[in-house]
């Protein structure tokens, strides 16, 4: 019995060096089923250059941050069953917001053999060399809903103007005010989005050119002062955080004040500094949003969040495939909208138009969407 | 079947991979008596007691225990606590920062609707207390007992238990001559109120004091049983079946030839590290000359240890003045590494938890505390550290088939040679042995005896320490004798004897020394 | 089987694991359908996880001594980013910028050695409190913004060697070099041990087991230098597992082989007895826990290095894959006890789990549980060894009948 264990262990071993002793030199790539490197394609060159393609069924690896929000679990099943549809073979993993395990992450798709690799960056600057890396190996590397920075390895960026989203919830904020807590001036606060995602500061900035100028001129008060983006940064987009320091600011700043308003990066922190609002003993304050989580949609339904902006990741994920379709037939990456400096190289970003979504033009703006329509009633 | 007996234990055999610890070892016990279990270490008296009480499952064992007419299948401590059967353990078990009460109730709570009744608890406290003599609040922390007390605390839960029988591995090992005088006789009370008592020590003055039979384990098999009148026990006889040879003298003879003073103290002077302005050792004088074995005698708590270890690198207490001549030279040594390379040994007096590191092997304690001498080009260098395990394992005759067996698989006696042998590797000139045969059996303890008459006749300078005033008696050429924390004397051997030295140890205002 | 025992040296249970980690990279390289022993994963593997393995040197060290640190992972981020901003903010050259940052890891290990040492606060205490401060620090420093690190750090992280001379060799020569050097130098060691080994005891040993050892070991390693050395044109054995393997050799050395690493085991295994053996535990305890900042700060550099970024999450949950390589290399929980090549092979067996279930595609959700699991399994599994009754797993795998007899279990003694 003993002796027999040992041989068998013997026997496992010598099939490993037979196994892997075969088929494996020098030049056949990463691995035996690699990506027959597209040794004619100029991988080194950006975007737009028509490729020889590939085959209708090759491994396509989608990397996300985390499945901790709405938006990425949305992400990962549209993503498995519209690129299934499509006829790839899928790979989609989630890196519970852990830079080293995204990297890993990547280098095992590349060991997988896929020819495009979709990546929505934990911190958009810290996956330089995994994704150069990958361009060596020849994939194509698609930036999703966040900038990557810091690396020649991209091929572009897929995402809603984050500028943009800014300015919309600001506007939005404003209107708001207006509608609910009659003339000025306003006392409002503001928050910010995790610093590690390069897209946060972006909100902040979108949002901060509409409300300067009212800052300047009276209309809003921010009552703590703080208006810089490092402090009113929410690290992580912790929910949790985001409420510690509104109830900090309640208490500190408007013992005997109403706050008015607060310009919230997302919806998770909307509710958060709703519900601190609530617990102080505040008048619900305009708040704003952003992502159209199902708990927001239902609580702008009932007055509580006055907006939110959805980015609907049905049309973020629908744009994504389109890009990796042309790629598979040969056609290059599509043209971009805009091209923006990662501090390495000009990356083309392809931006799409976000929605504001207030109660009153809720059952238009998910007309489409019979998931969050049954929320509205 | 005999009425009279309260426990059988017919062939009981235990075997444990690649060792036969108990090999048909038969026990018979009267009801009420006080039965007492000799043999060296590793003789099976503790896997005995083991298989007694349950520690051993009825299964692992082959043989028969009656008990109180029935056979008894203890399956865990639980079922033969239950039987009655209760072990007091060599090590105390008790948990120091709880009070008596809590600890005298732990797992046997008094409870009153599902929650404890710590009045009733108290109450019984305070009766079981009386019981084993002690007057006692109940709430006191244990650690704020001695050693003494907190045994016949041990003693008391026994009892609020119902013991019928009460089994006490080595009991006084840890306590001092007082203590032990007390614990014998509350032994004979216990007898008095029908408590059978079986006890296993080395001790062969406690067994002769109170034995009512006498049974002697070697190698795992019953050598002889008999019955003995207290206070008439041939201690030759328990000797000659523990070993199985007769030991003609306990002392191995020896001629002394002492040199000149090399160990000079003088004006020594620490203060406890915890309570602030007492003093452990109030101006301490004393030499040794070379070659001569040197004893200190003192009761539990006098200050030797306190000494020692403060002139080893002032291991102990806050060093308050005094000073140490080697050969003549005044030593500056405040730390351990700067004794032990002025030449100054020191052998603990606890080997668990001073002397060993229970993790290593006997190669790697050999040389732990010279780890120079086997460096080579800054390296410890393997062949050397072997070359020096195995001369030691064969110079001090350590039973192990190999030096890379771990240390706390040898028994008592090969540990206590290990730790001297790793003292012996330092290359002393000043050994300072401080109970150097505590808890060892009579034939090893022989050994270690021509040990330090070896080491004496090398030239070095020997310190014993030891509470056992026959060992002293035996050993020493000169003895010193300590008081609270004063040296209140010096005897020849010669002239001493155990009442002169006992005088001494008890009564500060005898002769200082000159 | 007493031959096998022959040319391994000795104890077979040492090796269980390293069993445990073939048999593991077998399985998922079928389960994987042929990706796991490939040259790019190969060196993923040691890319992606030298930063754990260099903790886990310095964590199997504290452990040892009976110590935990959980500011490794905050001190490997805060000296990556004090690196990062030297270096971009301040216009340092990239070596004063690394320099700077291994000496922030060595003041921050005085730091922690001060409390530890000299004012006897548990290690778990001072460095929860250090886990905190030096978050804290990382955020603050930085902005919570990540700064991009010189290119040149790139070569650390996640570089390759040179390629050189002639392509007939059909792998990259740097490594087939370094393949060499290993082979000779794993003869030469081994001869002269045999050789002073016989002088000892007289001419009589054999030379047939030293000789078997010294093919097998050839084997494995030429067998690895040819998988890292046949990969992709540009890529080698990593150099961030070059870095690896000089750090393990050094600290293999430095605890098996040095007064200062019996001293380690010492105050692990008895502090007393350490001390009255002539020890100094404290300067054991600051030296421990100094040697461990400073290789967290050489971690989060390399770290930095890969990422071509320092972060201020950066270091996040490190400690605790440092601590779990530890103990699943055997380490005692009370001190005393573990070695740092075993402390390897425990990482290995995580970074090889990690790897296996990301190329079958299975999420961080499940790889998680999985992890959890095989920690927990596999110091079970050596507390099972050790308790005694028990006959060893690998012993019942490779004993005869009469090998198992001999070495009684230490039970069978009395104490």
């Amino acid at each position: 019995m003993k002796k027999r264990l040992s041989m068998l262990l013997a026997a496992a071993l010598m099939l490993s060096l037979a196994l892997t002793g075969c088929g494996n030199g020098r030049d056949a790539g990463t691995t035996s089923d690699a990506p027959e490197t597209n040794s004619t394609a100029p991988v080194q060159s950006q975007a737009a250059e028509p490729t020889g393609g590939f085959e209708a069924g090759a491994t396509i690896g989608v990397s996300l941050p985390w499945l901790g929000t709405q938006n990425w679990k949305e992400a990962d099943e549209m993503f498995k069953t519209q690129l299934e549809a499509a006829g790839f073979n899928v790979i989609v993993q989630a890196a519970d917001n852990k830079v080293p395990q995204q990297q890993q992450q990547i280098e095992a798709m590349i060991q997988n053999g896929a020819k495009v690799i979709v990546v929505g960056p934990i911190d958009g600057s810290q996956l330089g060399a995994v994704l150069e890396e990958a361009k060596a190996a020849g994939i194509y590397v698609i930036g999703y809903d966040r900038l990557l920075e810091n690396t020649t390895g991209v091929d572009g960026v897929v995402q809603f103007g984050s500028i943009k989203t800014g300015e919309l919830q600001a506007q939005a904020l404003l209107d708001g005010l207006k509608e609910k807590k009659g003339d000025g001036p306003y006392n409002i606060e503001l928050f910010g989005g995790g610093p590690a995602d390069p897209n946060a500061p972006n909100f902040f900035t979108g949002a901060m050119s509409v409300l300067q100028p009212k800052i300047d001129d009276g209309t809003l008060v921010v009552v703590s002062g703080q208006t810089d983006f490092t402090q009113c940064a929410t690290i992580d987009w912790d929910n949790s955080k985001a409420q510690a320091r509104m109830d900090s600011l309640l208490s500190g700043f408007y013992s005997d004040k109403e706050v008015h308003g607060v310009l919230s990066p997302n919806d998770g922190i909307a509710r958060a500094i709703i519900t601190a609002s609530e617990q102080a003993g505040q008048e619900i304050p305009v708040v704003s949003g952003l992502d159209a989580e199902n708990e927001s949609v239902e609580w702008v339904w009932s007055g509580r969040q006055y907006s939110t902006v959805a980015k609907p990741t049905d049309v973020l994920v629908g744009k994504t495939v389109e890009i990796i379709k042309s790629l598979q037939a040969g056609n290059g990456m599509p043209a971009a909208d805009v091209s923006v400096n990662n501090g390495k190289i000009d990356v083309p970003v392809y931006e799409l138009p976000p929605v504001v979504v207030t109660k009153d033009n809720a059952k238009e703006a998910f007309a489409n969407d019979p998931g969050r329509l049954e929320l509205l009633k | 079947m005999d009425d009279s007996l309260i426990l059988q234990m017919r062939e009981i055999t235990k075997v444990f991979p690649g060792v036969r610890a108990l090999d048909g070892v038969t026990l018979k016990v009267r009801r009420g008596e006080i039965h007492s279990i000799c043999g060296e270490n590793g003789a099976g008296k503790s896997t005995l007691m083991k298989v007694l009480s349950g520690v051993y499952p009825y299964g692992s064992y082959e043989g028969q225990i009656i008990y109180m007419g029935k056979e008894a299948m203890f399956k865990n401590i639980k079922e033969s606590e239950h039987a009655g059967i209760v072990i007091i353990h060599q090590e105390l078990t008790m948990i120091p920062e709880l009070s008596i009460a809590e600890n005298i109730f732990m797992g046997n709570e008094v409870v009153k609707n599902g929650l404890i009744d710590w009045d009733a608890a108290r109450q019984r406290t305070v009766e079981l207390l009386e019981r084993v003599g002690l007057n006692l609040d109940p709430d006191t922390p244990i650690k704020n007992l001695g050693v003494g007390q907190q045994q016949l605390v041990e003693i008391a839960k026994a009892l609020s238990k119902n013991v019928k029988l009460l089994i006490l591995d080595e009991p006084t090992s840890a306590l001092n001559e007082a203590d032990s005088a007390n614990l014998l006789e509350l032994m004979r009370g216990l007898k008095s109120k029908d408590i059978t008592c079986i006890m296993i020590s080395h001790k062969l003055n406690e067994i002769a004091a109170i034995s009512d039979a006498v049974t002697v384990i070697r190698d795992g098999r019953t050598v002889e049983t008999y019955a003995v009148e207290a206070g008439h026990v041939d201690e030759d006889r328990i000797i000659r079946s523990m070993v199985g040879r007769s030991i003609e003298n306990r002392y191995p003879a020896h001629e002394p030839h002492p040199g000149e003073v090399v160990f000079e103290v003088s004006g020594w002077r620490v203060e406890d590290p915890n309570i602030p302005g007492r003093m452990v050792c109030k101006d301490s004088s004393f030499f040794v000359r070379a070659g001569e074995i040197v004893g200190f005698a003192g009761l539990m708590g006098a200050g030797r240890t306190e000494l020692m270890r403060s002139l080893f690198g002032h291991n102990y207490g806050i060093f308050r003045g005094g000073s140490i001549r080697l050969k003549g030279r005044e030593l500056h040594i405040p730390t351990v590494s700067a004794a032990i390379e002025a030449g100054i040994a020191y052998v603990p007096e606890d080997r668990k938890t001073l002397g060993l590191n229970l993790i290593d092997n006997i190669r790697m304690t050999i040389v732990s505390a010279n780890l120079k001498a086997i460096l080579r080009g800054g390296l410890l260098d393997f062949d050397k550290e072997l070359q020096a395990a195995e001369q030691h394992r064969e110079s001090l005759k350590i039973k192990a088939h190999s030096v890379d067996v771990g240390v706390t698989t040898l028994s008592g006696g090969n540990q206590q040679k290990v730790v001297l042998g790793k003292w012996m590797f330092t290359e002393p000139e000043v050994l300072i042995l401080d109970e150097p045969t505590r808890g060892i059996d009579v034939g090893a303890k022989y050994e270690i005896y021509r040990l330090i008459h070896e080491l004496a006749d090398l030239g070095k300078a020997v310190i014993l320490v030891s509470s056992e005033l026959p060992e002293l008696l035996g050993m020493s050429d000169r003895i010193y004798t300590i008081f609270e924390g004063s040296i209140t004397g010096v005897l020849d051997s010669k002239d001493a004897d155990q009442e002169k030295l006992m005088r001494l140890m008890t009564n500060s205002s005898a002769a200082k020394p000159a | 089987m007493k031959q096998i025992k022959q040319v391994l040296g000795g104890e077979l249970r040492k090796y269980t694991m390293v069993i445990a980690l073939v048999a593991l990279i077998l399985i998922f390289h079928i389960a994987s359908g042929g990706k796991m022993i490939t040259p790019s994963n190969f060196q993923n593997l040691l890319s992606g996880n030298a930063y754990v393995l260099i903790l886990a040197i310095g964590m199997l060290m504290v452990i040892v001594i009976g110590q935990i640190d959980l500011s490794v992972g905050s001190v490997s981020g805060f000296c990556g980013m004090v690196m990062a901003l030297t270096a971009t903010n301040l216009n340092w050259p990239w070596w004063a910028a690394v320099l700077c940052g291994l000496g922030i890891g060595v003041l921050i290990g005085a730091w922690q050695g001060f409390w530890v040492a000299k004012l006897g606060i548990p290690g778990f205490i001072t460095t929860l409190g250090g886990m905190m401060i030096f978050r804290g620090g990382v955020i603050w420093i930085s902005k919570s913004i990540s700064v991009p690190a010189p290119a040149e750090l790139k070569w650390f992280g996640a570089g390759y060697l040179p390629e050189w001379g002639p392509s007939f060799t059909g792998m990259n020569n740097s490594t087939l070099l370094l393949g060499i050097i290993a082979i000779a130098a794993l003869a030469f060691m081994q001869l002269r041990k045999h050789k002073r080994t016989s002088e000892l005891k007289g001419g009589n040993e054999p030379l047939w087991p030293v000789v078997t050892r010294i093919i097998l070991g050839a084997v494995v390693i030429g067998y690895l230098t040819w998988l890292f050395g046949s990969g992709r044109p540009g890529t080698s054995f990593p150099i961030p597992g070059l870095i690896l393997v000089i750090l393990v050799i050094i600290y293999h050395t430095i605890t098996q082989r040095t007064r200062f690493g019996r001293h380690i085991y010492a105050v692990g295994g008895n502090k007393s007895a350490a001390a009255l053996s002539g020890v100094n535990v404290k300067k054991t305890y600051f030296l421990t826990m100094l040697n461990m900042s400073f290789l967290a700060a050489l971690a989060g550099i390399m770290f930095v290095g890969r990422s071509t970024a320092a972060g201020p999450s950066d270091g996040n949950g490190w400690e605790l894959d440092a601590i779990a390589s530890v103990y699943i290399g055997g380490a005692a929980v009370s001190g005393g006890v573990g070695t740092i090549m075993a402390t390897m092979v425990g990482g290995m067996v995580m970074a090889v789990l990690n790897s296996g279930l990301m190329l079958m595609g299975v999420g961080a959700d499940k790889t998680q549980v999985i992890k959890g699991l095989v920690l927990l399994a596999a110091v079970a599994f050596d507390v099972y060894n050790k308790q005694p009754g028990h006959v060893s797993i690998t012993k019942r795998l490779f004993s005869t009948k009469d090998s198992a007899a001999k070495e009684g279990s230490p039970a069978a003694k009395e104490s």
